[in-house]
Order: structure tokens, then C-alpha cells, then sequence
């Protein structure tokens, strides 16, 4: 993977990702497009959330399921307890970190293709116990129903799709803030070190099993803030809006755009997520559409569009002194 | 309860559970050879569910012919997606493992537009039941599981005895020494890949009779096949067979107990607590 570049930037393409989350209302108001940018602003709380595991290293295949965990805490807070909304926001994400916290520290344990295997085992549990048992609190195949928008807030309804793509915005920009000044300070740093060279990070004095911890705990909670959101923005739940293809979804999001910067999520999400609404009609096209682009960005591009002039530059300088070109390193023969 | 439900299910548990210990052991060849895991791997078992259907179902060829024909096909199936896909992916798991996830959506989407996305039923090859002993077995299920019963030796005996069997094993001990050898690395992945992918596709052959054939249905023995792996030590194919009997004796006698979706969860916290307590499962290496 390729050593951070974009250090200096992060500020600048944050305030310009918070200007044009901005001004988009000022374009239209569709409700349409509403949807799909809200869709944009949850999607990419999750990507950047999800990136900041796979920069230690991780393909946390159970994400998505604190996502659902996140949703169904708040659902059910707000329809049997008669909590608000602004309460189970906080809430639903806690309820995601502390799951994470026992669930991480079992499944970091392992690593490589053991640990995609042991995080599918745990996302297939969470997803068969939302299916399947306690049918009275999860509303088992058929789904939880009825789930509220949020509810009054300073004077504000939430109730619209504007406010709903409003406050998303302001979620979705705090959630970059975060981590993009995260990225860049020596947490990131060091997350980035024990990506490249775990073992080497370990010498070195890194804790480096604390720092995957906190990674995956930390991307938890966002993800379960993600689907707090989700749960009320959309009002209906199913354990298979948590299951694999989502999760595969998911993937696509964050490593076509690379995962090696923190724009990477922010490009391949915008892409994706619009793409997706073009071929919503075609579902079968969609998901195949989608996975040869995945190979095809694996194989030819692994470090992602962002990376892409990078990529072909090395690949320019490769055909042309082809007799010094490195054996095997994963790009287009 | 008695003795005779407890053994007979048991046997229904490990009737099936032969035929998914073919699937992972496809998935766990793969991994000894190239050290990636295939989550696609699933969607050549469905490929070998669609010869079978139009082989036999509607072309009305032998069964046995056509199962021959579904390890045949995919196999070929599988050497091609080496060659084109993940030759150059050896060793390195996780990107491997995200373009298997693509794999996986392009096998499936592919087979929906192909095929149509609806349940294609294939007759029953054997009817009727034998009786003995107080237990029931049905016949389609005795010769499926002995076909695979068959398979895994055939298996076996072509790793043991064949050049190309042992060469396969040379290069999952240490590649680099079966290089020295003069060993093809490149020849030994692609066939490796193709012999894997083709166990799949035999089981799925086998079980296209038991369970309709769908784009769908290589979801389910492929989650069965990396339980059956992981339980008894990626890479290691007699794990695989002493994974499956595990499985489908807790899953036998799980089903007099609890409903399905609780025997999935059961085989899901058998994953973790054996990568927790021995990662690399009951009968592999250090």
C-alpha cells in the first residue's frame, strides 16, 4: 500500500464535502434526490467507519451487523420503552461499541483469512437471531414495522425528507471530521503501521492487538450511529437489510475508491451509491455489474480509483523499463 | 428417546454431510494450493446444480453420466477462473478474498440472467426406502451418499498415487521447494483449483435431486463447507472429512432438539470456539 500523501489536505476536502452536503438543497429539493443523497451521507458513515478497520488490516465481515444492532436497540427503545429518538441516537450506537468490545476481543484473536471467517460466523449469528428468535421483540422473517421518524428537536419537525438529509449531513460531516483528523494523528499513523508491518509495529513497542481493539470498537459505534439512522430514516427493519449482500456491498463501497486514503470511501461511495440508483431497475445487472468491477479494481488497481494516476504512472514506468519490473506485486501482468 | 431415533439421526445427519464434505474439500485443496479462500466457491457447486439439471432433467442422460459430466464441466470451469482470475492473487488472502466476493455476485447474477431465478426441480434418480434394523433410509439418499463416499476416495487416491496428485500436495507444503523441484507452480494452481472446483460440482450434481436448482443455492453448502474446514484445520484434508462428521452428527442430533435455525447457530459457535481454542483446527499443523 502506498504511504499517506494527502496529510495537508484533509481540512480542505472536509470543509468541501460539508460546503456541497450544504448546497445541495439549494439545487433542488426532490424528494428523490433527497433520498439518494441521504442514502450517499449513511452510506458513507459506514464506508469511512468500515476503512478504519481495513487500514489496520481487517475485513471485519460482521460490520454491517453492528449496524443492525445499532438499528434494532433504537427501534425497539423508541416503540416499547418511549424513549426519543435524540436519546437512542446515542443509545443504539453505545449498544453497537459495547457488543464490540467482547465480540472484537474474541475475533481479533485471529487473523488473516481466519478472521474473515470467524467475523462471517459472528454476522451470520446476529442476523439468524434477528430472523429467527425472540419473533415478539424482532418481528422475526416478516421484519420490525412502525418504527417513528425522530421527532421534534429545537423547533424542528424531522419529519421531512429535508430535515431527515439535514441531519445525515451533519452526522455523516461529524463522523469524517473525526476520523479524517484521526487519519492523520499518530493513532492513524500507528493504524497504518500495523496495516503495513504488524509484526514489525509489535517490536517496535505497539500494542497492537489494543489498537485493532480500539479500531473495531470505534468503527462499531459509528456503525451502529449509521443504523440508528437507517432504522428511522427507512421505518421498516429486516435481518436481511444486514446480511451478506449489503455487507458485500459494503466492500465494493470502500475498496473501489482504495482504502489506503481517507477519499477513497468518500469517491467510491458517491460513485457506487449513484450508480446503484441507475441500475435499480435491472437488480441482476446491478450485482453483476458490481462484482466484475470489483475484480476488475482488485486486479488491476488494487490500491483503488484514488490511487489510479499513481497506479498508472508505476505502470507507465514498468512498460517502459519492463527487464526491472518486480515479480508478483499484484498488479496487471 | 430411544436408541434407534438418536442412530437414525445421526445417519441423516451424516448422509448429507458427506456430500457438503466434498464442497470443503474443493474449498480446503484450494487453500493448501494457493492460500486463498474461494468464497465464490459455492457458486461452482450451483454450476454443477445446472449440468445435472439439463443433462439429466431435461436431456434425460444417464444420472451417473451426467454427474461425470458436472465434475467435467465445472472443473474445466474452475481452471479457467484461475487463469484468468486468481493466479495472480496467490498467497495474498485478502485481496483474493474481496475479488472472490465479486466472483461470487457475478456467478450469481450471471446464472439469474442465464437460467431465470426460479427454482428448477430435478426428478428423483432412486425411489423407495430401506428398512432394517428399525432404521429408515431412503435410497436416493444412500446412493448420494455413498457417490461421495466414492468421490472422497477417488480423491485420495489421485493425491496419493498420481504425479500430479502428489505434485499438488508437494506445493501445498512449501511451494517454493516444489519449485526447486521442478515442480509447475502454475500448471499444479490452475489444475488444483480446477480438481477443488469440480468436487463442488460433483456435490452439487449429487444434491440437485435432494434440493431444487437455483442461482441461490450454493449460498447454504458453501457456509456448511467453511464450518467443516475451519473445524478441523484449513488446509488439512482428512480435517475436512472428521469436520463434516462432526458437523453432521451435531446437526442430526441438534434437529431432534431444536429447530433449524438454532442447529445453524450451533455449527456458527462451534467456528468460533474451535479458532478459539485451536486456530488452526482440530487436525491441522502448527
Amino acid at each position: 500500500m502506498e504511504p499517506r500523501r494527502d496529510a495537508g489536505v484533509p481540512a480542505a476536502g472536509v470543509v468541501l464535502v460539508a460546503l456541497a452536503a450544504a448546497a445541495l438543497p439549494v439545487v433542488t429539493r426532490d424528494s428523490y434526490y433527497l433520498d439518494v443523497a441521504t442514502t450517499i451521507l449513511m452510506n458513507l458513515t459506514l464506508t469511512m467507519s468500515f476503512r478504519l478497520q481495513v487500514s489496520t488490516g481487517q475485513i471485519n465481515m460482521a460490520h454491517i451487523s453492528f449496524m443492525g444492532i445499532g438499528a434494532y436497540a433504537s427501534a425497539l427503545l423508541v416503540t416499547r420503552a418511549g424513549l426519543s429518538f435524540w436519546a437512542t441516537l446515542w443509545i443504539g450506537a453505545l449498544a453497537a461499541a459495547l457488543l464490540a468490545v467482547p465480540i472484537g476481543s474474541v475475533a481479533l484473536r485471529v487473523s488473516g483469512p481466519y478472521y474473515f471467517l470467524i467475523t462471517f460466523a459472528f454476522s451470520e449469528v446476529v442476523r439468524l437471531i434477528f430472523n429467527n428468535f425472540f419473533e415478539g421483540l424482532f418481528g422475526g422473517p416478516s421484519g420490525l414495522v412502525g418504527i417513528p421518524k425522530p421527532g421534534r428537536l429545537l423547533g424542528l419537525a424531522f419529519d421531512g425528507k429535508l430535515e431527515l438529509y439535514g441531519l445525515m449531513a451533519v452526522l455523516c460531516v461529524g463522523v469524517v471530521l473525526a476520523l479524517v483528523r484521526l487519519d492523520s494523528s499518530r493513532f492513524g499513523l500507528t493504524a497504518s503501521a500495523v496495516r503495513q508491518a504488524d509484526l514489525l509495529a509489535e517490536t517496535l513497542g505497539v500494542d497492537v492487538f489494543r489498537y485493532k481493539l480500539t479500531t473495531f470498537v470505534l468503527g462499531s459505534f459509528v456503525a451502529g450511529l449509521a443504523g440508528v439512522f437507517f432504522a428511522h430514516f427507512r421505518q421498516v427493519l429486516h435481518s436481511s437489510d444486514f446480511g451478506l449482500e449489503p455487507m458485500v456491498l459494503l466492500v465494493v463501497f470502500t475498496v473501489i475508491g482504495g482504502t489506503g486514503s481517507v477519499w477513497g470511501p468518500v469517491v467510491g461511495t458517491i460513485l457506487m451509491t449513484i450508480a446503484a440508483e441507475l441500475l435499480r431497475e435491472l437488480h441482476h445487472y446491478e450485482i453483476l455489474v458490481f462484482g466484475a468491477v470489483l475484480i476488475l479494481t482488485m486486479l488491476f488497481a488494487p490500491e483503488g480509483l484514488v490511487a489510479l494516476p499513481s497506479t498508472a504512472r508505476r505502470l507507465l514506468r514498468r512498460l517502459r523499463g519492463r527487464a526491472t519490473a518486480p515479480a508478483g506485486v499484484g498488479l496487471a501482468p | 428417546m430411544s436408541i434407534d431415533l438418536l442412530v437414525q439421526a445421526l445417519l441423516n445427519g451424516f448422509g448429507l454431510a458427506m456430500v457438503y464434505v466434498l464442497v470443503a474439500l474443493g474449498l480446503t485443496l484450494i487453500f493448501s494450493i494457493l492460500e486463498i479462500i474461494n468464497f465464490a466457491h459455492g457458486e461452482f457447486y450451483m454450476l454443477g446444480g445446472y449440468v445435472t439439471y439439463y443433462g439429466y432433467a431435461l436431456f434425460g442422460l444417464n444420472y451417473f453420466a451426467t454427474l461425470g459430466l458436472a465434475i467435467l464441466t465445472v472443473g474445466g470451469a474452475g481452471v479457467v477462473a484461475e487463469r484468468l482470475i486468481f493466479h495472480d492473487l496467490r498467497g495474498k488472502a485478502l485481496n483474493a478474498f474481496i475479488v472472490s466476493l465479486g466472483l461470487l455476485w457475478v456467478m450469481q447474477a450471471g446464472a439469474q440472467l442465464a437460467f431465470g431465478v426460479l427454482d428448477k426441480p430435478v426428478p428423483s434418480a432412486f425411489s423407495g426406502i430401506v428398512r432394517g434394523l428399525g432404521l429408515v433410509i431412503s435410497i436416493e439418499r444412500l446412493v448420494v451418499t455413498l457417490s461421495a463416499i466414492v468421490l472422497i476416495v477417488a480423491l485420495y487416491l489421485f493425491l496419493r498415487l498420481s504425479r500430479p496428485g502428489r505434485a499438488m500436495r508437494a506445493v501445498a507444503q512449501d511451494a517454493d521447494a516444489a519449485a526447486l523441484q521442478g515442480v509447475n507452480i502454475d500448471a499444479v494452481s490452475a489444475l488444483g483449483f480446477g480438481v477443488g472446483c469440480a468436487l463442488a460440482g460433483g456435490a452439487g450434481g449429487l444434491l440437485a435431486p435432494v434440493f431444487a436448482v437455483s442461482p441461490a443455492m450454493g449460498a447454504l453448502p458453501v457456509i456448511k463447507a467453511f464450518i467443516i474446514i475451519i473445524i478441523g484445520g484449513m488446509g488439512s484434508l482428512p480435517g475436512a472429512v472428521l469436520g463434516g462428521l462432526i458437523l453432521g452428527g451435531v446437526e442430526g442430533l441438534g434437529a431432534l432438539f431444536m429447530g433449524s435455525a438454532a442447529v445453524n447457530i450451533l455449527g456458527f459457535l462451534m467456528v468460533i470456539l474451535v479458532l478459539l481454542v485451536r486456530p488452526r483446527g482440530l487436525v491441522g499443523g502448527a
